[in-house]
């Protein structure tokens, strides 16, 4: 909290009269002071502006700020706040845009996508740090190459490598020499980063990528300064330095963050190039921040609770002002019938309702010997089970009508991802889910209830769910009736987080839930889960299918276009007839906020953007009362 | 044998016991602990980041490097930095067991005296219709599971009603006191009552029934006289053992009202480090609270033997 | 037997049992909980052998139907589903590249020759229903049964494994004293929940699993008791008459002492029935509990962490209510049956 300074005693002088008795003129004078005093002290409270405090919670716990280092979608979303990106995206442009920040503008691929030149502004300087030393610290193009290079140090562990794995000429080499040497060389040349001068970076890559630039939104490629690095050494992740709006002033682990406003943030004002003057929130943006300089909070408290009783009751409650992604288990009592419930209505809350780039969905295994397989009989059990699965109660019961039944594996929103896709084969249907079982030869015949595989041996089919906490009990209790009324015999297996996480990447299961969110706005981020070669890293259903690859590589080699839409609709196709995924659901969540919070547009690519938001500061503790 | 070789002596055991605890978790975290290489791992990884985790975290090393290095660990009390966040663990047990510390030593005292209280108050009228009603409430109360306890409460006094705040945490001790505490306070000292309550009656009753009750109450001594001069001073021993016995629980807290009042406590940290399988953590919040363990074992022990004469050092 | 020089005939003393039997039957109290612990136990078995609430699975009504006494019908269309698609164009057809397209006809012929659904029953839902249309009634009948299974089955491993080893260290003294001094020091050093998460990892999700967790942590309580009977009882005059006689080691530890503790155990017993089926509800919200096709009072508190909230408390009441009726029940009976055992009353 800022220390007020004490008020002066500037409006009164002590007259108390000389010719009284001591004691009283002494008594007259300490009243005549206190009373000097208390009036001059609520004079300036009175004259000061209420400081402007924003306090929101994570329904996720964070980790650290070392954001090359953790990938959690909370910690990088407090990085976001404290450190500014090459790239960044428009607050207001729908579908995603993506704008210069550090950079003068947004490069342009050269070369057919293989060179791209970032040129920074100049005149960006880290927010101090005793680190610097007193000296005022500038952002050059080094401190990005040097971002990189510590992204693929071996050191680093980073789960993050994979922004730049196998992508820039040289960078690979030198990080498997780092790992032979045992220490990375952080002075030496690659070929693929070429400092033209102070402020200028060319990279070069080894193919052509046209969404190479959208890694550079993300607060893991943002320049770093290599001298906080080495001064604050194993606690770097408690002491994130950048040149954003907001610095971190206090951190509780998983308990309580607050940033406050950095001083020293460079000229920046909204940019209403791409307003919708049809949006409603994008007008209330513009009357409320444009023109105004940016940060315009204080002070922001952020506090990570994951019990979901507790965060929407902390909101209600008048504690928070704040609520991103509304527990959906009240989304029915917040906004019933899809109005806002009238007690909100009355107390003038906004609710911003954000159908989200990702999507739920379960993966079966394609190398298993029982759900696996590209013959004809094993894509005949996997569209059977993903027909025979519920998903209508799953909307309405588990999801609570806040869903959106997905029909490709591409997110809305996401470019390349087209809305008039519909897929049938995935619908419920658990009449023509039986018929086909029956087709294929999956029948009972021992009466008791389940099918067997068509050469007579016992079907019985793993669902694997992790252990702490109740997050896939509902669904893996839906999974289980919906198979059984089809006459499937599911079982559900719990393992530990961390074995699960394993064994799905290792293809040590048969089916198991998951979800997706997008990194980045191209719909490739989502295909890649599809891509053969990709099998063990990100490809977890181990989907190896020649046609879909050849489409694939074709298409990463192309900007965003009609063809290039049309090999992702080939691809969807394929994915819907040989039935890797049970598609499931895009989830929407209600973002909740009191009325004297303002500027608030939910992005699809950010979580938080705490440098376009305000607080009419009065109107907060007016409603406190 | 006098104070210093029982102590010596108990000391000495701590040893085999802690080495047990050593080896227990040990075992079972190699066994059944998760592995952590591909939670830190991320989304998209490859085997060889993974195998670099591993030699990272030192989890490739033999069995016996691994435990060799856990007892050095041990007895330097520095168990280096947690996998997932990268604190130094030393930091977490420090940070977590204030919280903790601030919900649970309020619970122990007020439930200790309103316990001992009531159980005079309900000696004084055993076998009525009070006595009886006073008992059944209690087994009633015992009967409710905890957790119905918090959701019911949380909701009823923090929403409802809007007594208390729903949940939360500051980092003044002042403010945690007064504002946040008391609701968990409340609820753990309801629920920790009624056994308390029973048991501590049944050691009141037992004192009653001795003869050096009869003696006082024949020497002409006024009821009250008798009950807090004599019966509730002897019948301190048992209650103190009790209370004794309940110190070790003292530090680890109750997770449950850890997590439904976000509360950044030990209990909390021990279920995630189990989640998140974050070895390090385990490893020094067992190990210190084992220690712990024996030491109160020990500190009631001695404490005992120094209020009642006639039990001696074996 | 006759009289003998006069003296009059001496009735043949009664057992403890006995004994504690008439004693408890005079507590009016305690024949109340008996007869309520039976009643569950009587409807626990009846739902276990099929005689009431077998369809508790089927979903009968509306999502979070109200309590009411009068007969409703799932009236759950799950319709308007979720958001919808305006811009939805017609489905895409994936036959050219289908593995299935061969056997398509014989397919829409098998899927024509399926029947319907039959229409859902009215049913009267005292209780309400749960979030999937369950009654709750039905679930509350059927979770008893897991519950109070869990709680005897567990209870009855944790008082055996106690019973065996407090016996052996109070029996025999000496290193396996020692010995098992140190087991049950170990033990109880850790924290608690940490050795349950430890032994819920070791197995999987499961019925056997929970029995596991609790029957395997909860030892120790009894152990110490039975432990401090064994060491007063070895040294006892019959004791050593038995040995005497020639009488084994375990025909000394089984024969002789034991039942001379078995009223401790009994008690023991009891408790810990009540512990665990508490027990059971904490590991249920921790997601340890049964498995997802079984309902236990556990999972039934588990899901209502979310519910009160949106003002839907007919499953907190129903099992939380079965429960403390229950528990309070056994734990009387407990109360009871250890004033009506303890020979220190023995008037």
């Amino acid at each position: 909290m800022q220390n007020r300074p004490l008020p002066s005693r500037l409006f009164c002088r002590n007259d108390a009269a000389m010719a009284q008795p001591a004691l009283i003129k002494t008594f007259a004078a300490m009243l005549l002071s206190a009373t000097c005093w208390l009036a001059a002290g609520s004079a300036f409270a009175q004259d000061a502006q209420p400081l402007k405090v924003l306090r929101t919670s994570f329904r996720v716990a964070e980790t650290g700020f070392d954001c090359q280092r953790l990938s959690d979608v909370y910690s990088n979303d407090v990085c976001a706040q404290i450190f500014d990106t090459p790239l960044e995206y428009d607050y207001l442009a729908r579908p995603s845009k993506l704008v210069p920040s550090l950079l003068r503008e947004v490069p342009v691929p050269e070369q057919g996508g293989l060179v791209y030149t970032f040129r920074f502004k100049p005149g960006i300087y880290f927010a101090a740090d005793e680190a610097f030393k007193g000296v005022k610290r500038e952002i050059v193009a080094a401190d990005l190459e040097y971002s990189i290079k510590r992204l693929v140090d071996p050191a680093m562990s980073s789960p993050n490598s994979w922004q730049v794995d196998d992508r820039i000429v040289g960078l690979d080499e030198l990080a498997a020499k780092a790992k032979k040497d045992g220490k990375f060389d952080y002075q030496a040349k690659v070929a693929g980063l070429q400092l033209l001068d102070r402020y200028t970076l060319k990279i070069t890559l080894k193919k052509p990528d046209f969404n190479f630039l959208y890694v550079f939104a993300m607060p893991t490629l943002t320049p770093l300064a290599h001298e906080v690095i080495e001064y604050y050494k194993d606690d770097i992740t408690a002491h994130p330095v950048g040149s954003g709006p907001f610095k971190l002033v206090q951190w509780v682990r998983r308990s309580k963050i607050v940033l406050e406003r950095n001083p020293e943030y460079r000229e920046e004002k909204l940019d209403t190039t791409y307003a919708n003057p049809n949006d409603e929130w994008d007008r209330e943006v513009v009357k409320s921040i444009a023109g105004k300089k940016l940060p315009l909070l204080d002070r922001i408290e952020i506090y990570p609770i994951e019990a979901e009783q507790p965060r929407f009751l902390a909101f209600i409650n008048g504690e928070h002002d704040l609520l991103p992604e509304t527990p959906p288990s009240y989304a029915a009592q917040v906004m019933p019938n899809g109005k806002l419930s009238p007690t909100l209505a009355a107390q003038h809350v906004r609710a911003f309702v954000e159908l989200q780039p990702e999507l739920t969905y379960d993966s079966f295994n394609l190398d298993d010997p029982v759900v696996g397989g590209y013959d004809a009989q094993h894509v005949a059990l996997r569209r059977a089970m993903a027909m025979g699965f519920n998903r209508g109660q799953e909307i309405s019961i588990i999801r609570r009508n806040s869903a959106m039944a997905a029909q490709s594996p591409i997110a809305p929103g996401i470019v390349g991802y087209d809305p008039t896709f519909t897929a049938v084969d995935q619908d419920y249907a658990p009449a023509r889910a039986k018929a086909l079982l029956d087709t294929y030869g999956y029948v009972d015949r021992d009466g008791d209830g389940y099918r067997e595989q068509p050469d007579g041996s016992p079907l019985s089919i793993e669902y694997k769910i992790s252990s702490g906490g109740l997050s896939y009990l509902m669904l893996s209790q839906l999974w289980e009736k919906s198979m059984r009324a089809i006459g499937i015999r599911l079982n559900i297996v719990t393992v530990q987080f961390g074995d699960l996480i394993r064994d799905q990447k290792v293809g040590k299961f048969q089916l198991t839930g998951a979800a997706w969110i997008a990194d980045y706005p191209d719909a490739q981020n989502f295909l890649q889960l599809f891509y053969g070669p990709n099998t063990g890293s990100s490809n977890n259903a181990r989907f190896r299918l020649s046609a879909f690859d050849k489409l694939y590589e074709q298409a990463i080699a192309m900007p965003d276009s009609a063809e290039r839409n049309a090999l992702y609709r080939e691809m969807n196709r394929y994915i819907l007839a040989y039935v890797p995924w049970k598609l499931g659901v895009h989830r929407s969540y209600i973002h909740l906020m009191r009325p004297w919070v303002k500027g608030f547009k939910k992005h699809p690519m950010y979580h938080s953007r705490f440098k376009y938001l305000d607080i009419d500061a009065v109107a907060q503790q007016a409603g406190h009362q | 044998m006098n104070l210093s070789t029982f102590v010596m002596r108990r000391l000495l055991h701590m040893i085999p016991t802690l080495l047990g605890v050593m080896l227990l978790i040990f075992v079972l975290f190699n066994w059944v602990g998760g592995d952590p290489a591909y939670i830190l791992a991320g989304k998209i990884s490859d085997p060889k980041q993974i195998e670099n985790i591993r030699t990272q975290l030192g989890v490739n090393q033999p069995y016996w490097v691994q435990f060799w290095i856990f007892i050095k660990q041990v007895c330097t009390f520095d168990f280096g930095r947690s996998w997932a966040t990268n604190e130094l663990v030393s930091d977490v047990l420090l940070t977590r067991v204030v919280p903790t510390l601030t919900i649970m030593v309020p619970v122990l005292l007020l439930e200790t005296i309103l316990a001992v209280l009531f159980a005079v108050l309900v000696a004084y009228v055993r076998g009525t219709l009070t006595d009886r009603m006073v008992m059944l409430g209690c087994t009633v109360a015992m009967s409710i599971s905890f957790l119905v306890y918090i959701i019911v409460c949380q909701w009823l006094f923090g929403f409802k009603l809007g007594w208390f705040p729903v949940q939360g945490w500051s980092d003044s001790f002042i403010t945690n006191l007064v504002r946040y505490a008391p609701l968990p306070i409340l609820l753990a000292v309801m629920v920790d009552l009624a056994p308390s309550l029973r048991l501590y009656r049944s050691f009141v009753l037992d004192e009653m029934n001795h003869d050096y009750v009869r003696t006082a109450r024949a020497k002409g001594l006024s009821e009250n006289t008798v009950m807090l001069k004599h019966v509730l001073r002897n019948a301190a021993i048992p209650i103190l053992t009790n209370v004794g016995i309940a110190l070790p629980g003292l530090f680890v807290g109750s997770f449950l009202l850890e997590v439904f009042f976000s509360i950044p406590g030990l209990g909390r940290e021990v279920v995630e480090s189990v989640n998140r399988s974050d070895f390090p953590v385990m490893k020094a919040i067992t190990v210190y609270l084992a220690v712990l363990t024996m030491l109160t074992n020990l500190l009631v022990d001695v404490l005992y033997r120094w209020v009642d004469p006639r039990v001696a050092f074996k | 037997m006759s009289s003998v020089m006069g003296m009059p005939v001496a009735r043949s003393s009664e057992g403890p049992w006995r004994l504690g039997w008439r004693r408890l039957r005079r507590d009016h109290v305690a024949m109340w909980s008996l007869a309520i612990t039976l009643l569950f136990i009587f409807i626990m078995l009846a739902s276990y052998t099929g005689l009431i609430a077998r369809n508790w699975n089927a979903e009968v009504a509306a999502s979070y139907a109200e309590p009411t006494f009068d007969k409703v019908t799932n009236t759950d269309i799950h319709s308007p589903i979720g958001i919808q698609r305006p811009e939805a164009g017609p489905p895409v057809d994936i036959s050219d590249i289908d593995p299935l397209a061969p056997r398509y006809q014989e397919w829409r012929e098998r899927t024509a020759k399926i029947q319907a659904v039959q229409a859902a029953q009215a049913v009267r839902l005292p209780l309400g229903a749960d979030q999937w249309g369950h009654d709750v009634l039905a679930k509350t009948i059927k979770g008893s049964e897991i519950s109070i299974t869990v709680g005897i089955v567990a209870a009855l491993l944790a008082v055996f494994v106690g019973t065996a080893l407090g016996a052996l260290a109070g029996y025999f003294g000496g290193w396996i004293d020692t010995l098992l001094e140190w087991l049950y020091n170990v033990l109880t050093s850790l924290p608690y929940i940490l050795l349950i998460l430890a032994v819920a990892a070791v197995f999987s999700r499961g019925f056997t699993t929970i029995i596991m967790i609790l029957g395997l942590t909860g030892w120790t309580g009894i152990y110490r008791l039975i432990r401090a009977e064994y060491l007063k009882h070895t040294d006892r005059a019959y004791v050593r008459a038995a040995q005497a006689l020639g009488a084994s080691h375990a025909s000394r530890m089984f024969r002789h002492i034991l039942p001379n503790v078995s009223h401790v155990i009994l008690v023991q017993f009891s408790q810990n029935v009540v512990g665990f089926i508490k027990a059971e509800v904490i590991l249920s919200f921790l997601g340890l509990g049964v498995p997802v096709d079984m309902v236990s009072w556990g999972t039934i508190l588990a899901e209502t962490q979310e519910e009160l909230v949106l003002g839907k408390w007919w499953q907190l009441v129903a099992a939380g209510g079965s429960m403390a009726i229950l528990v309070t029940a056994i734990s009387m009976l407990t109360d009871a049956m250890r004033d009506a055992l303890d020979p220190k009353l023995q008037e």
